[in-house]
This record gives C-alpha cells, sequence and structure tokens, in this order.
C-alpha cells in the first residue's frame, strides 16, 4: 500500500519536473499540459498536484514566482533549480532503467 | 545559488502563507471555470464542474501544509498545546498525577545521585582513566594498618620500603603515589585541633595533576631521609575555615607538637586518591617517624599500612603494566621471605608463590567507604525503583478512567479524519507533559532532600561524609531518561485502548455495563500495585525487626550514663616518655570530679567498629597445625573494666597497684579462656605472651564476661585486656567516664579538667556512648527508615489505586446491581459483591508476589541481623496492611453500592 503511493508520488514529481524543462510555468497549466500530452490517460487531481508542487519547492528542486499570466492575471509559476534539473536527470536515467527493466522481462514471456 | 538557500531557509521557518496558497487554488478554479466556458458550458455548469473537478479546497490546503518541513514541529507543538488544555481542564487529576511522579522521580534522583558520587565519579584529577590502583594477593605476616576495603586476594596495604622499591624499579607508570590516613593534632594561633590528615609520598600532587590554590604544593624532593623536611598542605577547606583563605605559604603551625613549614593550598575540589578521605592537612610521607614516634614504619618490611596507586604512561596498557610489576613483586617478595620468623615450606607458598599484584583501574579511586556503602545504596536504590514503578502504575490507572471519560472525544475525532497515529501521538505528548511537570518538581525537591538524607546519614559523628547535594549532569541525564521511559509507560496505557475504538459503539450513549478490556488492564494495574507494595512492606518489615533486633541486642555492659572522649597526647607534642603519665593524671582528674561514678579508658574503642587484634598464646603452647587464633587485645586503664560493669567471672579485677613496675598482668575473657584453657577457673595464674615480642609476657588474674565489641551486630570474640601502663608502646585512649547526672551534663567539667593539665591537650569527640552506638547502627536504621517509608507510601498508592478502581467498576456496575436488588438480593449480598472482587485482587495479587518477594530478599541477608529472610512476621504483617487497605478502600464503593435505589438505577437506561 504504501510502496505504491510513493511510486506514484515520484511518477508525478518526474512528470511535474519534466514538465517544467523548457521554462516556467504555473500549476493550472502544469496539470493541463500533463493531461494533453498524455492523452488524457494521466488526470493530474489536485488534491495532489498542489502538494506536491509545495512539496518539490521545500526540497529546492524548483522555485516560485508570482508573475502574470498570459491573460495578465497575477498567478504563481513554478520553474526548475540547478538542483532541479540534475534531479530530473537522475528520475529520467532511473526511469528508462526500470522501464528498459520491465520491457525485457514483458518480451520475454 | 545563495538565493535558494536563502528562500529554503525562509521557507523552513515561516512555511508559505495560507493566503498565498489560497491565492493560488482561487487562480486555478478561475482557469478551470474559463476553460469550462470556453468548450461551452453555461456559467452555472463551468462553476460546479471546476469545483467538482478541483475536490475539498480544505483537503488541499492541509495537504500543502503537511508538507512543510517544519510540519512535524508544528503537530507536536500543537499537540503539547492541546494537552496543556486538556491537563489543565482537570487539575485534580493533573495535580495528583504530577505529585505522584515528582515524589517518584525525586527519590530516585536523590538516591542516583548517591550512586553517582559513591561508584561512578571519576576522582577531580588529571586524566584519571590512566589511574590504576594497586593491590596484592599472599600472606602478610606482621603489622597491619588497615581501614578496611581488603578482600582475598587484594590487600590495599604495602610496606613502605616496598613502595620505594616499586616506585623506583619499573617502566610501565608515569608515577607511583602512596598514602596513609592518621589524625594530627594541629595548634595555629594557639588553638589546638585534631584533624584528619594524610601522609603522602612527594610525588602525590605531581602525579595526580592536582594544581595549588595557593603557594606550591609537594615535590618529589620534598619527600626527603626521614624527618628532616617538615613541610605541610593544607586542604582548600581547611584553609577557607580554619585560616580564613589568608596568606599562609611559609608560615609556620604546630603538628603533634613539631613546626611544620606550609608551603602552599591544594586545589578546591580536590580531597584525596581515596575516595572518602577528607584530610586537611597533608605531610610527606618520610616525616611519619617525627609525628609518630613509637611506630617505625619507614624502614620495617613487615609493616603494611600505605595505600598505593599510580599513573599509566599512555603507551602501555593495564594488562602489560600488571604482568611486568607482578613478576617484579614476586621477586622482591622473595628476596623479603628470609626475614621471616616461620620459614616452613607453607609459609613460603602463601608467601611467596601465592603472591601476585593487581592493578586496577582506579579513575574513581580505592575506598573502603565505597565497599561499605555500595550494597545499602543498591537497596535504597531497588527500593526507589519500586517506588517509580508503582508510580507509573497508578499514573497509568488514573490516565485510563479519564480516558473513559474522553471515550466519545476520541470516537468524534476519529469520525473526523484523525488517524490512529495522530491519536497516539497526542496521548504520548499529555503523558510526556505529565511525565516532564513531575520531573522538574522532582528535580527541584531532590537537592534539599539529597541534603537531609546526607545530614541524617552523617548524623552527629564528626567524620564528614563525601557526599554533596548537588545534582551533576549524569544524574539529570538519568533523570530524564527515567522519566521518558516512565512516560512512555504510562501513555500507552490509555493509548493502546484507543488505537482502535469501535467507532459504533462508543458513538451511542454509553450503555454502562462496564468496559471490559479497560477494566481487566486496571485490575492489573492494581494487582502490580498491591504487589510492588506487598515486596516493599515485606522489605521494610525486615529491616525494622532487624533495627529491633539490633537495639535489643545486649552489649553485655550497660550503655546509658556513659561519656567517651578521646585523647592523644601525642597529638599536643608529648614525646613517648610523657604520654602514659599525662594520661594517667588525665584518668585521675576525671574520677575527682563531682557527679562522676568511674572512669577508665581503652586504645580500643568499643561498638565503633574499631578493633586491634594479634595473637596472644599461654607461654609454651604448641599451636594445632593451622590454628590462626586472633584475638583482640585491648590496652586498658585499671579502671575500665568496672566502668563499663564487665561482670568479673574468676578471679581479681585490675587495681592501682598494677603499676608500669610491677608484674605484668592480664585480664582474659571466657572465651579466650575456655579456647586456651578449658575454663575460667584454670586460666588464672597462667601466663599469656605474644610470641617473639619481647615484654608481652603477663600473668592472667581475672576472667570476665564476653562483651560484644566491634559492633552489636559482630558476635564477641576471644579478647586479652592488659594495662596501658604495662604495654610496649605509648598510645591515645578513649577514655568512659559513667556518671550519675545524663551524661551530657558532665561534658563542660571534663572539658575543664582536661585544661587545667594542659591547655594544649586535645578533647576529641566528646559523646555518650548512646550516640556511639547510633551511627554504628546508622546504615541500618536508615535503610528501615526509608523502606518503612517507601512501603506506607506504596501501601497508600495502592489503597489509592484500588479505590479508584473499585468506585469505577462499581459505577459502571450500577444498573447490574439495580437488576440484583430489584430481584431481592440483599443489601449484604451486594456489599459482598464488591468485597469478593477486592478479596480477590488482593489475593491473587499476593499470592504471586510473595515467592518474589522470597527470592528478592535473598539478596539483602547480609544486611539482616537475628532474623531470617523468611520472617513470618515481617510477611504476616505485610499481607494484614495490604488486607486493612483494601478493606478500607472497598468501605466506600460497598457502603455507595448498597445504597443504590433499584427503581432509579433501571430509569437511568
Amino acid at each position: 500500500m504504501a510502496q505504491t503511493a510513493d511510486l506514484l508520488q515520484g511518477t508525478l514529481d518526474m512528470l511535474i519536473l519534466k514538465t517544467l524543462a523548457p521554462g516556467r510555468e504555473h500549476g493550472w497549466a502544469i496539470a493541463q499540459r500533463i493531461q494533453q500530452i498524455s492523452n488524457d490517460v494521466l488526470q493530474v487531481g489536485q488534491g495532489s498536484l498542489y502538494p506536491a508542487l509545495h512539496r518539490l519547492e521545500y526540497r529546492g528542486w524548483i522555485k516560485a514566482e508570482w508573475g502574470a499570466s498570459d491573460n495578465n492575471r497575477r498567478a504563481r509559476f513554478y520553474s526548475l533549480t540547478a538542483a532541479g534539473r540534475k534531479q530530473l536527470a537522475a528520475e529520467l536515467e532511473n526511469w528508462e532503467r526500470l522501464t528498459g527493466a520491465v520491457n525485457l522481462v514483458l518480451g520475454m514471456i | 545559488m545563495l538565493d535558494e538557500v536563502w528562500s529554503k531557509v525562509c521557507s523552513f521557518v515561516a512555511g508559505r502563507k495560507r493566503v498565498e496558497v489560497d491565492e493560488e487554488i482561487q487562480y486555478h478554479l478561475e482557469r478551470e471555470i474559463e476553460a469550462n466556458l470556453a468548450a461551452g458550458m453555461p456559467a452555472e455548469e463551468a462553476k460546479r464542474r471546476a469545483a467538482i473537478a478541483f475536490g475539498s479546497r480544505e483537503r488541499t490546503r492541509e495537504a500543502c501544509r503537511e508538507e512543510r518541513p517544519s510540519f512535524p514541529l508544528e503537530s507536536l507543538g500543537r499537540d503539547l498545546r492541546y494537552g496543556l488544555r486538556g491537563l489543565l481542564r482537570n487539575p485534580a487529576f493533573t495535580t495528583v498525577a504530577v505529585l505522584t511522579l515528582a515524589l517518584a522521580i525525586g527519590a530516585n534522583t536523590t538516591i542516583f545521585s548517591l550512586i553517582d558520587q559513591a561508584l561512578l565519579q571519576s576522582l577531580p584529577v588529571r586524566e584519571p582513566d590512566q589511574l590504576v590502583v594497586l593491590s596484592f594477593a599472599g600472606a602478610r605476616p606482621g603489622h597491619i594498618h588497615s581501614e578496611g576495603g581488603d578482600s582475598t586476594g587484594h590487600i590495599h596495604e604495602f610496606s613502605y620500603p616496598m613502595f620505594l622499591d616499586l616506585r623506583d624499579h619499573n617502566a610501565v607508570l608515569s608515577g607511583l603515589i602512596a598514602e596513609s590516613p592518621l589524625t594530627l593534632g594541629v595548634t595555629w594561633n594557639n588553638h589546638a585541633e585534631s584533624v584528619p590528615a594524610e601522609l603522602v609520598s612527594g610525588n602525590y600532587f605531581e602525579t595526580l595533576g592536582v594544581r595549588p590554590a595557593a603557594g606550591r604544593l609537594f615535590e618529589a624532593s620534598d619527600e626527603t631521609a626521614p624527618g628532616s623536611n617538615p613541610v605541610a598542605v593544607l586542604s582548600f577547606d581547611y584553609w577557607k575555615t580554619h585560616l580564613a583563605g589568608a596568606p599562609v605559604a611559609g608560615k609556620t603551625i604546630l603538628v603533634n607538637g613539631t613546626p611544620f613549614t606550609i608551603t602552599g593550598v591544594a586545589a578546591p575540589s580536590f580531597h584525596s586518591m581515596v575516595w572518602g578521605h577528607r584530610p586537611d592537612v597533608f605531610v610527606p610521607l618520610s616525616m611519619e617517624q617525627v609525628l609518630q614516634p613509637e611506630w617505625p614504619y619507614l624502614t620495617d618490611r613487615q609493616s603494611y599500612w600505605i595505600d598505593l596507586a599510580g599513573r599509566l604512561r599512555p603507551d602501555v596498557s593495564r594488562a602489560q603494566a600488571e604482568a611486568s610489576m607482578s613478576t617484579f613483586f614476586s621477586s622482591l617478595r622473595a628476596a623479603e621471605f628470609p626475614q621471616l620468623r616461620d620459614q616452613s615450606a607453607k609459609a613460603r607458598q602463601d608467601f611467596v608463590s601465592a603472591a601476585h599484584l593487581n592493578l586496577e583501574a582506579g579513575a574513581n579511586g580505592f575506598s573502603p567507604l565505597r565497599e561499605s556503602t555500595a550494597m545499602p545504596l543498591t537497596i535504597m536504590m531497588g527500593m526507589v525503583l519500586l517506588v517509580i514503578a508503582m508510580a507509573v502504575v497508578n499514573v497509568a490507572s488514573l490516565l485510563l478512567v479519564r480516558a473513559a471519560t474522553r471515550e466519545r472525544e476520541f470516537s468524534v475525532r476519529y469520525a473526523l479524519g484523525a488517524t490512529g497515529g495522530q491519536i497516539l501521538r497526542q496521548l504520548l505528548a499529555e503523558g510526556m507533559l505529565l511525565g516532564l511537570g513531575g520531573a522538574v518538581l522532582g528535580v527541584a525537591i531532590a537537592p534539599g532532600t539529597l541534603h537531609l538524607l546526607i545530614r541524617w546519614l552523617t548524623g552527629n559523628s564528626l567524620d564528614q561524609l563525601p557526599f554533596t547535594a548537588k545534582l551533576d549532569g549524569r544524574v539529570l541525564a538519568f533523570s530524564l531518561g527515567l522519566t521518558v521511559l516512565a512516560s512512555l509507560l504510562f501513555s500507552l496505557a490509555p493509548a493502546l485502548q484507543f488505537r482502535n475504538p469501535q467507532l459504533a459503539g462508543a458513538m451511542k450513549q454509553q450503555a454502562g455495563t462496564g468496559a471490559g478490556g479497560s477494566l481487566k488492564f486496571r485490575r492489573t494495574c492494581v494487582a502490580l500495585q498491591i504487589g510492588f507494595s506487598l515486596l516493599l512492606m515485606v522489605a521494610a518489615g525486615l529491616f525494622v525487626r532487624t533495627i529491633d533486633n539490633l537495639h535489643n541486642v545486649d552489649p553485655g555492659f550497660t550503655t546509658d550514663h556513659l561519656v567517651a572522649f578521646d585523647l592523644d597526647p601525642s597529638l599536643a607534642g608529648y614525646g613517648p616518655a610523657g604520654v602514659a603519665p599525662l594520661e594517667q593524671r588525665a584518668l585521675d582528674a576525671v574520677a575527682g570530679l563531682p557527679g562522676v561514678r568511674a572512669v577508665g579508658a581503652t586504645n580500643d574503642a568499643d561498638l565503633t567498629g574499631d578493633d586491634r587484634q594479634g595473637d596472644m598464646v599461654p607461654v609454651g603452647y604448641a599451636a594445632k597445625p593451622d590454628e590462626d587464633f586472633d584475638v583482640e587485645l585491648p590496652w586498658v586503664s585499671d579502671g575500665y573494666l568496672q566502668t563499663l560493669g564487665i561482670p568479673l567471672v574468676a578471679g581479681r579485677h585490675f587495681t592501682a597497684a598494677d603499676t608500669a613496675t610491677s608484674q605484668r598482668v592480664a585480664i582474659v575473657n571466657e572465651s579466650f579462656a575456655k579456647h586456651y584453657f578449658g575454663n575460667a577457673q584454670r586460666a588464672l595464674g597462667r601466663d599469656v605472651h605474644r610470641e617473639n615480642k619481647p615484654n608481652t609476657q603477663a600473668t592472667i588474674v581475672g576472667v570476665v564476661r564476653d562483651v560484644k565489641h566491634e559492633s552489636l551486630r559482630d558476635p564477641a570474640i576471644a579478647t586479652c585486656y592488659t594495662l596501658f601502663s604495662q604495654a610496649t608502646r605509648q598510645t591515645g585512649l578513649t577514655f568512659y567516664v559513667r556518671t550519675w547526672q545524663p551524661p551530657e551534663a558532665a561534658t563542660t567539667e571534663i572539658r575543664t579538667a582536661i585544661a587545667n593539665l594542659d591547655n594544649k591537650l586535645i578533647v576529641g569527640d566528646l559523646r555518650t556512648m548512646s550516640k556511639d552506638i547510633e551511627s554504628n547502627l546508622l546504615t541500618e536504621r536508615a535503610i528501615a527508615m526509608l523502606a518503612a517509608v517507601f512501603g506506607l507510601l506504596a501501601a497508600l498508592l495502592a489503597g489509592i489505586g484500588l479505590y479508584g478502581i473499585l468506585a469505577y467498576s462499581t459505577a459502571q456496575r450500577t444498573r447490574e446491581i439495580g437488576i440484583r436488588m430489584a430481584l431481592g438480593a440483599k443489601r449484604s449480598t451486594v456489599a459482598g459483591l464488591i468485597l469478593r472482587e477486592v478479596l480477590m485482587l488482593a489475593g491473587v495479587a499476593v499470592v504471586v508476589t510473595i515467592p518474589l518477594a522470597a527470592l528478592s530478599t535473598r539478596m539483602v541477608r547480609s544486611q539482616l541481623f537475628g532474623i531470617s529472610v523468611a520472617d513470618p512476621a515481617a510477611y504476616a504483617a505485610a499481607v494484614t496492611v495490604i488486607g486493612l487497605v483494601a478493606a478500607i478502600a472497598a468501605l466506600v464503593p460497598a457502603r455507595r453500592a448498597t445504597t443504590i435505589d433499584p427503581a432509579r438505577a433501571l430509569r437511568n437506561e
């Protein structure tokens, strides 16, 4: 039970970091982006999005600042920090290895 | 990079503000609504969908908050705040719980502080871990000057020549030091006083790393040719109290009548290399002969009188040093052997082959006092640990009652989404608060109780106990650890009960037929309490009976109306020839005082733990193989036996006609006569002597009854009294004065009479015999008293616990009792119901505890006197007290149960 939760959480963290890789973005847009790109397969619940953003911020992987949105409203924008980039690279590598291994097993059977 | 760190710090301290989170959530919702509108929904529907998609705002806020790094701290603070509020809402409960804990923690802190000081603390010297204490195995025929603390194979007294050999021929110690305690007469500003002192080796302070508080301390060069360097170092306390801290280096004091130059004052914290010694004055060992002209200790290889300690070289282990020094020690013993009187093969075996030198870890110093206090302190520690166990059970049981009334509160919290962990945390926080409250109070009272206990243990004796009423870090850490452990234990009780309450059941109004689980737990608690208190009361009973027995021991002579004081003319500078005549004059002077019935003196004070033993055999006596019959050898005045009232069995007493120049005479006791002559009559007229000691032959002129000598506890031993005026050496004496009026009234006259002889004379420790006996029984009395106090405290706690559970269970059973009474049960039957519950509980507890008590009291056997550990009276008394307490505790609930009105009890449903 605890393990699956961790896995999901970790995955969400990675997706957020990846979404922020091109540049800064606010919470709503991050959720939208993940949903669109995954063809609506991955629905990011707001109940887990914002805690995750806070968590990543406290860990120093992303930073937040207030700025004007595209429709000129005050919004909170998140962007990757240097530590966040490093973390993203590490998580991607980890993910490749994991999925690669799973694929190997699946392909064999 | 820097501002990242900064923002991290900021966020840790403050976290994100709630309004920021709210604004972010608001923005998210608005974008969602816009998106929905863009998708063509009507405004209302767009809003509704967005809200549904987002879910609970409050949950999100909470979840964000929980991500804050400081969240655990915040929730701890909140738990503590809640806990405090809850405790304050229930002041009676809180007061009882905190006071119970304070009492228990205070008692533990007090006793542990004594243990810490006696057994754990290192000497206040440089790198105490390098210190080793020397002791040896092997026979030691000759003169032994010991304060105790020896055991088989671990004799701590060495001869001075042996010390020099060991000091000068070893490559493993950076220093070997020696000391011997003695009493000196010190005159300063024309004021004479006897003070505890130490003869020390020249390298003593240097090797220990003790710094001077003023002037300089001894150096190795101060230990010179015997008698040629009269210098002294003062202890810091003596310097402050007697010399007002004035500059003293270079000043002269009279020590036993000889001028000594003060070189300096030792550091404030330092007392001695032996824990328990509190010397006021230090003098080099090489001056021994000047201070004790009668004892040629410095050159005699068969006088064992100095304690040794060494400092290991940093590169040498204790085992290496021991191996190296022990080999050398054995060779020294082989070289000493030819000078011994007994040259048999067995003597060689005992003296040379069995010889071994031990180097034992000495960070806290050698101490005869420690040996004698370790056992009583351990017993006291055991008792206070039982008390805290009881306190824990009591508070746990109180918490359970409280928890029972909070069942609904917790159920509601569960229903509102609290997790088991959160509830557990809050209960623990409450428990910790109670525990800390108790600890703060307990530690606050500890110095006070410690002070009282030390003063009480010291009694009226002049010997200062080396305990202080200060708590050090180790003691505080112990108290804190104990508190945390205790708090965990008693918080766990209700916590376990509430981790998984049946929500539905608790949400319903309680039906009131008894909460089975909690009641069972509480019964166990009370049974445990009864067990603990029984244990303590059995111990109390045994110790009280012991002290009672000791008080009723007949020492063989009457101890009332008896004043004692010490007089040693050599402390006032009298030479060997002057001591005995002065003592005789003192005896005559005191005898002439009005109100004095009789006066006598001995060099071997009675019932103070002193002994002077050696061999004394009939002339021509052939000892049986392995016969090693040491007898007590007091030197007394001619009026001593009559003054004490020791009954004569045969022959005559000493008289004034037995003088220094007349024939030497002896009086023996019945044990002595029986051992060597078969009976008293046959002993008369026989000659006894100390083998190979010139001028010791004496004729037995009388036989007296056996009396207790060393203490009331020790059996009387064979004794041979001889006259101090006919003795081979001069010595200080203890005077006993039998008075007509209360003994305290005679003290002033006695002081005046002695001062009239010579105002330099020091009357030491003027006290009554009863006081001597009391201080002799101090340890026993302290244990008995504490055990009794703790036992009663335990009974009280058990009573309260018992009352609590009965009141609770009776209240729970109101309906059941109502039905019983409605169906015709008599009031007496109902009362019986309650009483049966009590008796069952108490009975089970007693039956379970008695074998435990029998086992654990075995450990204190050595401290008992005149009773067995299975003393039926002690057990019966303890069980009776428990029974009484249980009955009293049952009285109120039983009465309440019988007054239940069936109609009302049933209507309550």
